[in-house]
């Protein structure tokens, strides 16, 4: 399985490099945590358990969209430096290992931020989920696939630009959209038990559906977006 | 080239005058003729022109869709037609980005006369205002990216936007399906009386006319300027040749 | 309806209604006048 192999080669690479200086993990927990602390000043979730109840999936996952488009960028800016890009265009593995290697890397390093994020949203906004929190295990790792196979794809996109990191999220998030609506209904469902489980699995559902066919796009055209000069 | 223009022109011309003629036409039909709508009074008119071009809103995203899929076939093969598909994919985006902005600031107007409010998260109003944050991106990402790659860049997200259209019609539908929005009495063609159709028609077809010619107008100029740009790199490469060695 | 009532600006419907007519015109001409203005401008550098 060659192709398999490439994609754990780029994979091991980028999980290295990310050993050494850790950058993205500490600056996105850092990040996500600030985030917390805002929305936990903005307003009171001690008084109003109901309210935080039925906001805080959006809060979670604005906070991990943030958080995650701070790594995003970066982790492309790895391969600009030494002319490591140049190399890999002329490489014969094909451009999408490439591309997937480094999706699954930062797939990895958000989820180790949800992992810390998690409890620590719990403590400081006191909830108490009322579903069935096991859903959170397959809702989590689905939504975070979706904003990390798009984001490093765009990441990807905007490489050369001129702004590059005012043009990640200007791309991300319109193109997200459906994939946030279904996460954050999802958990929100999870955590206030509003929905029943036929509504939470179709929600779920659509997520699954939602990154199966931009994981597809998102390969197909890769090598497009890495030879486009 | 030469030889076509003044046929070219002159048809131009005469599509042209024709829609602003249709559109006159539509304007007095909607104005003057149709009869004042009971329910709503006369904010109701409106809908003469918020619906028509509404509606058109939808066709050029597609276009553009296809035009970047015309782009990135020919990259490679035939990379003169490819700069014409897109100029051509250019040319939609921005008509279809007009075409919606009217349609949410005109909903918007007439929503906040007729119901009171400017806005609502309903299944329509939410995909269409995404319909526009998507093909903006698009304009924006060609503005930012590096020339050269902008066309490749900006046609691979055209596709992402075009799959997304319908994904995202599709989830904001069943999404407030499950908490029902306000009703906003009955879609606008439900219900449509035998004295709106005229006003209706003519401004449709109206609209249709005058998108195909801006649209056409925009893309004659994009090719224009990517002729242009030929040109200037043409005479460019000539005169470092003449340089003596 | 009438050119009078049209313009009467007492209502607020009417106001709407105008500002909705006026906003299209406004952007389907200025969209149009750009257009025109590039094509006019860049006419003179070809022939």
């Amino acid at each position: 399985m060659n192709y398999l192999r490439h994609v754990l080669d780029h994979l091991r690479k980028d999980l290295r490099l990310e050993w050494r200086s850790r950058d993205s993990i500490n600056g996105m927990l850092f990040f996500a945590l600030l985030v917390v602390v805002v929305f936990g000043l903005a307003f009171d979730p001690t008084s109003y358990p109901t309210t935080t109840r039925q906001i805080s999936g959006g809060i979670l996952w604005v906070a991990l969209l943030f958080a995650s488009m701070t790594a995003l960028n970066q982790s492309w800016a790895r391969e600009l430096r030494n002319q490591v890009l140049e190399a890999q265009r002329m490489a014969p593995s094909p451009a999408s290992a490439l591309f997937l290697g480094k999706a699954i890397a930062n797939m990895l390093f958000v989820l180790v931020v949800e992992a810390v994020l998690g409890p620590i949203f719990i403590i400081f906004f006191n909830l108490h989920a009322l579903g069935n929190l096991w859903l959170l295990a397959l809702i989590l790792p689905l939504g975070t696939w979706a904003l990390v196979v798009n984001g490093t794809f765009f990441a990807a996109l905007g490489l050369r630009a001129r702004n590059r990191e005012l043009l990640l999220p200007l791309l991300l998030l319109p193109i997200s959209l459906p994939a946030l609506l279904a996460m954050v209904q999802a958990t929100n469902g999870v955590l206030t038990a509003d929905l029943d489980s036929i509504q939470i699995a179709t929600w779920i559902k659509q997520l699954a559906g939602y990154d199966v066919i931009f994981t597809t796009i998102c390969i197909l055209f890769f090598e497009t977006v890495l030879n486009a000069e | 080239m030469e030889q076509r223009n003044p046929t070219l022109r002159g048809v131009a011309w005469l599509w042209f005058g024709i829609a602003i003629a249709v559109l006159v036409v539509g304007f007095r039909q909607a104005i003057f003729l149709t009869p004042t709508d009971a329910a709503q009074g006369d904010v109701g008119r409106i809908f003469y022109y918020h619906v028509p071009i509404a509606m058109w809103s939808l066709l050029f995203p597609y276009l553009n869709f296809a035009a970047s899929l015309a782009y990135l076939y020919w990259r490679r093969r035939d990379p003169l037609k490819a700069l014409t598909a897109d100029a051509f994919a250019l040319a939609s985006a921005e008509v279809a980005v007009v075409y919606a902005s009217i349609t949410l600031i005109t909903g918007s107007i007439w929503g906040r006369a007729a119901w009171g409010i400017w806005w609502a998260w309903d299944a329509r109003l939410t995909s269409m205002l995404l319909l526009w944050l998507l093909y903006a991106s698009y304009l924006l990402l060609r503005r930012f990216s590096p020339t050269g790659q902008s066309h490749t860049l900006a046609a691979v997200l055209s596709v992402f936007a075009a799959v997304d259209v319908p994904i995202v019609y599709m989830s904001i539908r069943w999404w407030r399906t499950q908490h029902p929005a306000p009703v906003f009495g009955g879609g606008p063609n439900s219900g449509m009386d035998k004295s709106m159709l005229p006003a209706f028609f003519w401004n449709l077809a109206g609209w249709a006319i005058w998108g195909i010619f801006i649209l056409l107008f925009r893309f004659a100029l994009e090719r224009r300027r990517q002729l242009a740009d030929q040109e200037a790199a043409l005479q460019a490469i000539e005169a470092s040749l003449e340089i003596p060695q | 309806m009438t050119w009078h009532s049209l313009f009467a600006l007492s209502t607020m419907e009417h106001r709407h209604l105008l500002v909705a007519y006026a906003a299209v015109l406004i952007i389907q001409g200025g969209y149009a006048g750009w257009t025109a203005w590039n094509w006019l401008r860049l006419k003179d550098t070809r022939h």
